[in-house]
């Protein structure tokens, strides 16, 4: 879609044109491109293009050592990143049979929450402008970064933290972290009825978001919609519930779920995920103190380590959806093949180009930040 | 899995000819098929044992068995379990079939493919490019694209290295923040 490959043609006369949506539109998630044929306002035909952010991970993945690659999965979803070090970390275990330690186990759910809730913030501010009100986003950016702050204080990096490694994680929690965990916790469920009165409840957003984007149960199943996407249109899904990993199964958490399956839905799905991952990180900081020991297992070196030959696939529940990374070793000192498989592979593609068609043009941006489109994960 | 469903879904599973069946956990079932069976296999699943959910087609290149091998990943949401079918197909055409009238996910997935590694599959919706628009080399997943030597071929190196740097290696390079200034130290209390 670079204006040097793009030829102006002459058409007949006629009320359809092209239109290109993106890579650079403030309406489209990241750097990504909608090519839609109009109608007036209305969409006729809608081609997702992506590549923008294609960046070679599996390729590179498969000349690094198996360690290395710790530090670049994360890099693949910008703004939740750390389901991407789980879910790698997680397949080098299986190959390995490596046995995670419980309180390392229990960090990384509390690294997980975060992430949830730090991604979530994130997408209420880039969702609320696509309405034109950008208060939602400053907040939701502002109140981020409190999250980001806890992420350097207890792994060392803000966004890209690289806090699991194969057999666990990498760092004890600093003294006195759980308590400035819980006040965070503490302001961030504060903050929820000011952002209730300024986006949820707004009517500005409202009216726009009732409606729009609206996918049935049975599409969301047949497209192959994971994540806060599906629950939103009533299928109480999560693979921490219903592929347990991790100590989630020991951990009370709900499922929320709405029935209509418009952006408005999706939304509030996210709202009420946020606050069950509050809660999760309350238990957590109740249960922790009491789990004591080592937080990795012992691994052989690093630098000289040949995971077993064998393929696994994990799965991970990012606030996008179902994530998932398939691992092939041949026995070697690198991944024989890693695949990684994006939520938004599914809601950015073909589901977007399905939604968008009937829609009209200045809902395209409404639908696709209510999906909660991640290109970067599109890409790799 | 209960183990009902588990055993129930072992007898289906045998009326496929050549199949081998392992179950690797107990929700994680790895099944190895000839390729011509692929499809009887996943109309099987999807239709009578509630696999209605295709989580991924993962390909990987055997480049020493002259073979790729597709993996397709499927879920379902009532038994709770992962079906991982294998099948190997020569690498030479590298041709395959759609399954998209059975899961419409495979669109994206077969497209993916097509573009990393060369593979064709018939009846497939879409084989246009998506991410490598504008690339024209060969696949680049395939095992025997080697990226480096490719760079070295079509890209020369450049000399960087700018004043700035050059003053902080005759430095000792790095920059020390002293403890009082960093983040932490300040925020607390």
């Amino acid at each position: 879609m670079r204006p040097e490959n793009y030829e102006a043609q002459r058409q007949p006369p006629s009320n359809e044109y092209e239109l290109n949506f993106g890579p650079n539109h403030p309406g489209i998630e990241g750097n990504y491109a909608l090519k839609v044929k109009l109608h007036g306002d209305i969409v006729l035909e809608a081609k997702a293009d992506g590549g923008y952010l294609h960046r070679g991970f599996e390729k590179l993945m498969e000349q690094r050592l198996w360690i290395q690659n710790i530090a670049l999965v994360p890099r693949i979803c910008v703004p939740d990143p750390s389901p991407m070090e789980l879910c790698y970390s997680m397949a080098v275990e299986e190959l390995c049979g490596l046995k995670v330690p419980q309180r390392a186990q229990w960090l990384r759910v509390m690294q997980l929450e975060l992430s949830r809730i730090a991604a979530h913030l994130f997408t209420f501010g880039g969702h609320a402008a696509t309405t034109g009100m950008y208060s939602t986003m400053y907040w939701g950016v502002a109140d981020r970064d409190l999250l980001l702050d806890l992420f350097e204080e207890f792994t060392g990096g803000r966004v890209y933290s690289i806090y699991n490694i194969p057999g666990g994680v990498r760092r004890e929690l600093p003294e006195g972290f759980l308590q400035r965990l819980t006040e965070t916790l503490d302001y961030i469920e504060s903050r929820l009825p000011d952002y209730d009165n300024l986006f949820f409840k707004n009517q500005v957003f409202v009216k726009r978001a009732k409606g729009t984007g609206v996918m049935s149960r049975e599409q969301a199943l047949e497209w192959g919609v994971t994540g806060p996407n599906l629950r939103a249109t009533g299928l109480a899904f999560d693979v921490r519930r219903d592929d347990p990993y991790l100590v989630y199964d020991q951990l009370e958490f709900d499922i929320p779920v709405e029935e209509s399956g418009d952006a408005w839905a999706r939304t509030l799905v996210r709202r009420k995920e946020l606050m069950e991952s509050i809660r999760i990180l309350r238990q957590v900081v109740e249960i922790l103190p009491d789990i004591h020991g080592p937080i990795r297992a012992p691994i052989p070196n690093p630098l000289a380590w040949n995971v077993p030959a064998g393929e696994t696939y994990t799965r991970v529940e990012s606030s996008k959806g179902e994530l998932c990374y398939y691992v092939v070793s041949n026995g070697g000192p690198k991944p024989y093949r890693v695949h990684v498989r994006g939520p938004s592979s599914m809601h950015a593609v073909q589901v977007l180009e399905k939604m968008s068609v009937g829609s009209r043009i200045e809902d395209i941006a409404q639908t696709m930040f209510s999906l909660d489109a991640c290109p970067p994960e599109v890409d790799r | 899995m209960s183990q009902q469903v588990a055993h129930w879904l072992d007898n289906l599973l045998k009326e496929i000819e050549g199949i081998e069946v392992r179950r690797k956990s107990s929700r994680r079932v790895r099944v190895d098929v000839p390729a011509d069976a692929l499809p009887a296999l996943l109309e099987l699943l999807q239709g009578r044992a509630g696999y209605i959910h295709l989580s991924a087609i993962s390909c990987v290149d055997w480049i020493e068995d002259d073979e790729f091998e597709l993996v397709y990943h499927v879920w379902s949401y009532e038994s709770h379990s992962l079906v991982s079918a294998h099948i190997r197909i020569a690498r030479e055409p590298g041709v395959y079939l759609s399954v998209y009238d059975l899961y419409q996910p495979a669109g994206f997935f077969e497209r993916d493919i097509h573009e990393m590694y060369g593979i064709h599959f018939e009846g497939s919706p879409n084989m246009e490019k998506f991410i490598l628009t504008e690339w024209d080399g060969p696949p680049p997943m395939r095992k025997e694209f080697d990226s480096e030597a490719y760079i070295n071929e079509h890209l020369s190196w450049q000399e960087y290295n700018p004043e700035w740097l050059q003053e902080l290696v005759a430095e000792g390079g790095g920059v020390i923040i002293p403890p009082e200034e960093q983040r932490f130290s300040q925020k607390k209390k």
